[in-house]
């Protein structure tokens, strides 16, 4: 006998008829809107301090950081979806960003847009995603974790040194035409693209996501894979075809934020790579297999990635430690907090503690030393797909 | 005395040799690397994909200690160390610092999934090889420490010749020590509970066992393993750089050695080192053999060919081409 | 509180993202006892093993074996201090042999700590002859003698059973919790493991089984313990238990 749970109405299982059905929130989803905005209002104020304290220019970090988030939240969202569904991290999800960014940028030096670029970047990479599950991935269900992480990081090697041999390390850049920053006041500036363009189209892929898995038949049979394979078998779910298109979605996705990247920078092979356990912390950080996990993971590692940058280099002047490359070290504060979660909430902001947590001793001694009671779980927290 | 001819003879006779001996020292620095990444997931089940970090701070220590006092020049931002401290002190800090920065790690990671740990350990390789390409004071940066002393010091014409056998010398001992003691300590009783542990976690641990600990051990042994490999490759190499040695793609080679040589076998683990650094050396060896228009891309094609190997073998022949010795206790 | 029992579970509560598996129950069992655990499919019965066990910690409540507090301890702790579970569904290990898995067992053996590998070679080989003696001895009290050196993935469902019996006596437990022993067993080898049980609970250990079984449970155990829905619905002989509308009630209505 289950106990009735109040998960029905926010699977999205009627497209809502009426636009007040829309904003007739359960209180789970009530619950999580004002947290949400709690957080929104407490990070505008923590800005706000900032400023006053040390300047209007100390925001070009948080702008650089959201910047960061979206192009992690874009890639975040395609790599979750996979983990989620088949339970492995993909090492090559860096690379399959590079190849994204490269075949982009095939098609700009040829002339065309890269708009073009984009989009043909796009479709050809969901096409290599299907083609990857097909010849390689679909021979290795069933075999546990660590198998697909080897042959993910042979696809890896595969995919990068490929790009090596046909485009040479020297780095290349995006025809774009050279557009200034914009200035606000003086020393603080938004660069279109890099500060208005990428953090839009991160909104635009993480609305895609929304609508996709909470509307259409296909996201919801997505969703229902990812969270029992067997059950959504047994309910008629073509899985097969559901993990193929999961996948397609994956490395579409992952193309656009290789070519964000590679707008933000050079278009080097190691590229994708270098920001692969970026994306990796932001995946666990939210909670493997949720996308608005990825969403918040992405935005947890963005901003204290780049937020963390001007106490490095506060670190470096002469009077305080001298170090020495300051800025070089941010890319450790992302790592930081993974190593934090991974200690303290494995299953990441989004995700369900599991059944058995495997006794993670550590964490309950400390937590009992500080007297802290283990509330019992409420309703079900279903998680997956926001 | 020597005939001109006989003495060029002798140069190109040994300069094979000096050739074939720097394969053999590296591909004995690959085995001890591939024998402890076997003890923590050929024997445990702990997926470290995080070697070089281990490896690196382990021949950073090494060099730090060892290396004689670098004046300071233009160009060269200098690093700590000028200790000179003797090559055996060297090599048991170098398994210290690595078997100490292992146990670190492993403590908040060894209970965790095991694409939790591989991507918690790869991570802590890139952070230890940023620190190093930037913590310049300390480790001179990307150009990386240079001047380490050889083992022995010979001079005269057969030098190169000479270094290059105390090194194989050396390691081959070191090589043979290891396996021997590995062997040891596997085939023990607290080597059944590694492989207890690996088979089934749960059932282990409800029949008494800490497996915390045990996963702890292993861990911490096999990253001093590894930091001995670093230690003797400082050696060897004669300099230290953080770009390429000790970049994720050893990692990689590594695990390809050890799924060759079969997962829980050490003489495959050995094995499998000199097979994988062999296919590499070869193509080094080839390279001016072959067509301008592949010149510089054969490094590139000889990863792809790491790249489909992994992939071949971990569907087809997982259990490697070397078997696990059947084991019968009486 | 009474601490004559051996095993005391207070209001304990497990829940499972938001399902209580578990749900105050309590309940105790008596020393050098047989006693049976019975419920529905569902009740929590496996759950509770596990929690006694230490694979799992409850949400709420206390657990007490030999009046020292266990719940909060991991596996391992409980095993020392003489109390063994075995599973459900047998976790052998499948590629070392028998004698290899009851080995594995033994609580003090040198030779698992790496130190004592060099420093105290002749009590880790003393260690290891005298545990492999005390295996054989069990494995003959089993019947499984002659599968010695067979690797236990080749064992029928039934010896795997005995194979997780014996496993368990091997940890020289005061304490036994019995996983559905019998299920998917002969009736020959059935009866056989339940006079073993019966011999050891004369020797001094106290048994506590999960079991479907109603033959076993009603001839074989002193005292059943009934489950239903996370918590203890009845507690008493076979025979009241059997006689209880409480307890038909929860087999009927599911």
């Amino acid at each position: 006998m289950a106990i009735p749970s109040e998960s029905d109405s926010s699977t999205g299982t009627r497209v809502p008829h009426r636009l007040w059905e829309l904003l007739h929130f359960t209180p789970r989803a009530r619950r999580k809107l004002v947290r949400g905005a709690l957080v929104t209002i407490i990070f505008l104020a923590f800005n706000g301090v900032l400023a006053v304290l040390f300047g209007v220019t100390i925001l070009n970090y948080t702008i650089a950081g959201l910047s960061v988030s979206s192009i992690v939240i874009v890639a975040a969202i395609g790599l979750t979806l996979v983990y989620g569904m088949r339970g492995f991290a993909n090492f090559a999800y860096g690379d399959i960003m590079s190849l994204g960014a490269y075949v982009a940028l095939l098609v700009n030096i040829n002339g065309l847009s890269l708009i073009w670029g984009a989009i043909l970047s796009f479709v050809v990479l969901a096409l290599v995603g299907i083609l990857l599950e097909l010849i390689v991935f679909s021979r290795l269900e069933g075999r546990g974790a660590v198998p697909p992480i080897v042959a993910s990081v042979g696809v890896g090697l595969i995919i990068q040194n490929g790009i090596r041999t046909i485009a040479t390390t020297t780095p290349w850049i995006y025809r774009v035409e050279a557009i200034q920053e914009i200035p606000i006041v003086p020393g603080l500036g938004v660069h279109p693209i890099r500060h208005i363009l990428t953090p839009a189209v991160g909104l635009l892929f993480v609305l895609v996501t929304h609508i996709l898995l909470t509307y259409t038949n296909l996201g919801k049979a997505m969703r229902a894979t990812a969270d029992n394979f067997e059950l959504a078998k047994a309910t008629g779910i073509d899985t097969k075809r559901v993990t193929y298109a999961t996948w397609a979605v994956s490395c579409a996705f992952a193309s656009t934020a290789g070519i964000l990247l590679g707008l933000y920078g050079l278009l080097k092979p190691t590229m994708g790579f270098e920001v692969l356990l970026l994306i990796f912390a932001a995946v666990i950080v939210g909670g493997i297999g949720s996308p608005w996990g990825a969403v918040l993971g992405g935005l947890v590692i963005g901003l204290s990635q780049e937020m963390s940058a001007p106490v490095f280099a506060w670190l470096a002047g002469p009077d305080v430690i001298g170090l020495v490359n300051a800025s070089a070290y941010k890319v450790a504060i992302p790592f930081i907090v993974m190593i934090a979660v991974l200690i303290l909430r494995p299953w990441g902001i989004a995700g369900r503690a599991p059944a058995f947590t495997g006794r993670v001793f550590f964490i309950e001694r400390i937590a009992k030393a500080l007297g802290r009671r283990r509330k019992p779980t409420g309703p079900l927290e279903d998680e997956s797909g926001g | 005395m020597r005939t001109r001819a006989e003495a060029e003879r002798l140069a190109i006779d040994t300069g094979i040799l000096v050739n074939l001996g720097f394969y053999v020292s590296i591909s004995i620095i690959f085995a001890i690397l591939a024998l402890g990444f076997n003890l923590q997931w050929g024997y445990t089940g702990l997926f470290n994909a995080g070697i070089a970090g281990f490896f690196l701070i382990g021949a950073y220590t090494a060099a730090i200690a060892i290396t004689p006092p670098t004046p300071p020049s233009t160009g060269y931002p200098g690093h700590l160390g000028g200790f000179q401290l003797p090559l055996a002190v060297g090599a048991l800090l170098a398994m210290a610092m690595s078997g100490l920065a292992a146990a670190l790690v492993a403590l908040p990671t060894v209970r965790l999934r095991a694409d939790y740990l591989a991507i918690a350990t790869l991570a802590f390789a890139e952070v230890v090889r940023t620190v190093a390409i930037n913590l310049e004071p300390v480790t001179a940066g990307t150009i990386g420490i240079v001047g380490i002393p050889h083992i022995l010091n010979f001079s005269g014409p057969n030098a190169a010749f000479l270094n290059t056998a105390t090194d194989v010398g050396v390691g081959a001992a070191i090589l043979v020590g290891l396996f021997l003691g590995l062997h040891f300590i596997v085939e023990s009783p607290w080597g059944r509970v590694l492989r207890a542990v690996r088979e089934d976690e749960e059932a282990t641990m409800a029949v008494g066992k800490n497996t915390f600990r045990y996963k702890l051990q292993v861990f911490a042994i096999g990253g001093a393993l590894m930091g001995l490999a670093g230690w003797l490759f400082a050696l060897t190499l004669l300099y230290i750089e953080p770009s390429g040695s000790f970049a994720p793609a050893i990692t990689f080679s590594v695990w390809v050695m050890v799924i060759v040589g079969g997962a829980g076998n050490l003489r495959g683990a050995i094995a499998g080192a000199f097979v994988i650094y062999g296919l590499e050396w070869l193509s080094v060896q080839l390279k001016d053999a072959a067509p301008d228009f592949l010149k510089d891309s054969i490094p590139y094609i000889r990863l792809m060919i790491v790249g489909v190997l992994l992939i071949i073998l971990i569907i087809y022949r997982p259990q490697g081409i070397l078997r696990e010795k059947k084991r019968v206790l009486r | 509180m009474e601490h004559r029992e051996i095993l005391r579970v207070g209001r304990v509560r497990k829940a499972f993202g938001g399902i209580s598996a578990v749900d105050d129950c309590s309940l105790s069992v008596s020393p050098q006892s047989v006693t049976g655990l019975i419920g529905p499919n569902g009740a929590g019965k496996s759950t509770l093993f596990n929690l006694v066990a230490g694979l799992y910690q409850p949400d709420e409540g206390e657990i007490w074996f030999n009046e020292t507090r266990i719940d909060g301890r991991p596996p391992f702790e409980i095993v020392h201090l003489g109390l063994t579970k075995t599973w459900q569904i047998p976790h052998e290990l499948r590629n070392m042999t028998v004698l290899e898995n009851l080995v594995l067992a033994a609580k003090h053996n040198a030779g698992e700590h790496l130190l004592n590998l060099f420093v105290r070679p002749g009590q880790v080989h003393r260690d290891e002859k005298m545990w492999r003696a005390r295996a054989r001895e069990i494995l003959k009290l089993t019947q499984l003698d002659a599968l010695a050196n067979e690797h236990a993935k080749g064992l029928s469902g039934g010896q795997k059973k005995l194979l997780e019996l014996a496993r368990a006596l091997m940890t020289d437990p005061t304490l036994v919790l019995l996983d559905e022993p019998v299920a998917g067993v002969n009736p020959t080898l059935a009866a056989n493991l339940m006079d073993l049980i019966e011999k050891l609970r004369q020797a001094g250990r106290t048994f506590f089984l999960i079991e479907h079984d109603m033959n076993v449970v009603m001839n074989r155990c002193d005292r059943v313990i009934v489950m239903h829905q996370g918590r203890t619905i009845a507690d008493g002989t076979p025979a009241s238990v059997k006689a209880n509308p409480l307890v038909i009630d929860s087999y009927l209505g599911g």
